[in-house]
């Protein structure tokens, strides 16, 4: 019974269909699920659409390999280790896929309100921005605010006077609605439950507004360790429907406390994939033909052991930074 | 002991803007962070004349205090004697509360009353190239008492229209129409304040508070107004310049490469001898 939520990456990636929305932990290059994408982008997947309170390296992954249409967010990059999403930038500029853009507090109230059940989220950022311009609403221009798909509101957004202290315009922003979140902890429980050390970003409303919740963990560990601390814990155990252990699952994004971003790989990887050619080489060189332990064995122990994290300081003190 | 600052050929461009940065920064003031150079100008401040000042970064460490420069705002090295560790939703809480007295960003594009875009360059329905987008831009602009820009000066860069309002300035745009009004108009009971400076390669620039445009402050050491001007397609104002910018101190250039960046990650070491 303990196992019961226990599956394979492979069998992960399955539960994804073709046209899924889809959602992630982590920030930027931090705790992002790849060993999940990777295998996404082996078995092919399409149509999707992503609903992120920030893009990173799994966006550009997938975006790259041409398994999204609709992005919904605000930013995608690598940080300091490449400038901008170089794939998303050029899907973008061919028409190849669909971005509706928010700020960042907006997708994460967005997400918030997701997380409580509620239709939306008012607010007052980004007041007088481009974001509102009502021409930039690319899900209406694109004809499918009309009700039909029930993770799309009919609406960007909507202004409204506030009706109970006075106190001027607000900004009414629509609930995310997600089929599936993909987490990646550093520890999750046999029955599900969470602990995600560090700053947890935006994963308890994350994994809380989807349908369906996948946590990949470095480790699963017994649910009575992680019940004698209930207060370390960041998502309980039934908003959780399948786990997954994988180490280094996170890789090349680092996970506090464990790993360090791979700042090489991520360069490495936005330098080479600037082109569609650059991103298909890449994708052959490092996804396709090999599972997660293939991907690790090509990495290799040197690497892998650079990146450890020193667990009194929870990141590496081998590796330079900025490399 | 009075300040002994460094001389020209001792520093670089990259440490004026840190030091000029972090002169912006008030004592027991709460500021709101991006990753890069505002960072380390933060971090100087904290290590200078602003020992409590309280830092929060937007993937969720509030009042941290760093030892080391971290890569990204996400960075384990964030919660080093950090008061808190959460996530976005406690960090945008606090800037939508009105906690935050002062935000530093970086930007692409800006106009004279400071609109900031980092979208895209180009049409946005079809653009030439697509930036990062928002990220918490907007957001912190719109919610802090007061942000800092710090930017590369190029002519293409302080332009009449930015390609895309990403965050907001001193006259924003009002929808559906969008004409553009003063932003206290627009931001009522949420209006704070707004961009206060922007802190370019070539000089240091404000607001007027009156018209919401900007103007010319100090140039940085070897730069003309004329120069600066030419550097702008904006009709920019260099009727009020107070001087030139103050150059870093001997002991702000040691904290920045001995103790906050030794790794270069965002500011060169300037050779020297």
């Amino acid at each position: 019974m303990s196992n019961s939520k226990r599956i394979t990456l492979q069998q992960a990636a399955e539960i994804i269909k073709n046209g899924s929305s889809l959602t992630f932990s982590g920030f930027t290059i931090w705790r992002r699920p790849m060993a999940i994408i990777f295998e996404l982008i082996r078995q092919g997947r399409t149509g999707l659409h992503l609903i992120e309170v920030n893009g990173g390296p799994q966006t550009e992954f997938l975006v790259g390999a041409g398994c999204v249409d609709i992005w919904e967010s605000c930013w995608v990059g690598h940080e300091l280790y490449g400038k901008y999403g170089a794939n998303l930038s050029r899907r973008v500029g061919n028409g190849e896929i669909l971005v509706e853009d928010y700020s960042h507090a907006e997708m994460m109230f967005r997400f918030a309100a997701g997380a409580a059940g509620a239709p939306f989220s008012a607010t007052q950022t980004s007041l007088g921005t481009d974001i509102h311009n009502p021409a930039y609403d690319m899900l209406g221009r694109a004809g499918l605010r009309d009700g039909n798909n029930p993770r799309i509101p009919r609406h960007k957004y909507r202004f409204v006077d506030d009706p109970f202290y006075g106190a001027g315009q607000q900004v009414l922003v629509p609930a995310a609605k997600v089929d599936v979140a993909v987490m990646c902890v550093q520890q999750v429980g046999e029955e599900g439950t969470v602990r995600v050390a560090g700053q947890y970003y935006s994963d308890p409303e994350a994994a809380r507004t989807a349908d369906i919740t996948i946590v990949m963990a470095e480790e699963i560990v017994p649910e009575e360790y992680l019940r004698r601390e209930a207060d370390r814990n960041t998502t309980p155990s039934f908003e959780v429907n399948y786990i997954v252990e994988c180490p280094f699952g996170a890789h090349p994004t680092g996970m506090f406390g464990r790993y360090d971003v791979d700042g090489a790989f991520l360069k490495d990887f936005y330098g080479r994939t600037r082109s569609q050619e650059g991103f298909d080489d890449f994708a052959k060189e490092w996804i396709h033909g090999r599972d997660h332990l293939g991907y690790l064995d090509k990495l290799g122990w040197p690497r892998m052991l650079k990146l450890k994290a020193n667990t009194a300081l929870n990141y590496s003190a081998r590796e330079k930074k900025g490399e | 002991m009075g300040k002994e600052y460094a001389a020209p050929g001792e520093y670089g461009l990259a440490d004026l803007l840190c030091c000029a940065a972090s002169r912006e920064v008030g004592d027991n003031e709460v500021v709101f962070a991006g990753t890069g150079l505002p960072m380390v100008a933060i971090m100087l401040a904290q290590k200078t004349h602003a020992p409590n000042l309280k830092l929060i970064f937007e993937a969720g460490t509030l009042d941290g205090r760093p030892p080391e420069i971290p890569t990204s705002v996400g960075d384990a090295r964030c919660e080093m004697g950090a008061s808190r560790a959460s996530g976005l939703y406690d960090a945008f809480s606090i800037a939508q509360r009105g906690y935050v007295d002062l935000g530093f960003l970086g930007g692409a594009e800006v106009d004279v009353f400071g609109n900031v875009n980092t979208t895209c360059i180009g049409d946005y329905l079809a653009p030439e190239l697509r930036l990062t987008g928002s990220g918490g831009n907007p957001d912190i602009n719109s919610f802090a008492r007061r942000t800092v820009f710090i930017m590369v000066h190029e002519k293409r860069r302080f332009v009449e229209n930015v390609s895309y309002i990403t965050s907001p300035g001193w006259r924003v745009k009002k929808w559906p129409e969008g004409e553009l009004v003063p932003r206290r108009e627009l931001y009522g009971a949420a209006y704070r304040g707004g961009p206060s400076a922007v802190i370019s390669t070539a000089g240091v620039f404000r607001f007027d508070e009156e018209s919401g445009r900007m103007y010319l402050d100090t140039c940085h050491p070897g730069k003309t107004p004329a120069e600066i001007r030419e550097l702008c397609q904006f009709d920019l104002d260099i009727s009020r310049v107070a001087g030139e910018t103050e150059p870093p101190t001997r002991e702000e250039l040691r904290l920045i490469h001995d103790v906050l960046d030794p790794d270069q990650i965002f500011i060169p070491r300037v050779p020297q001898g």
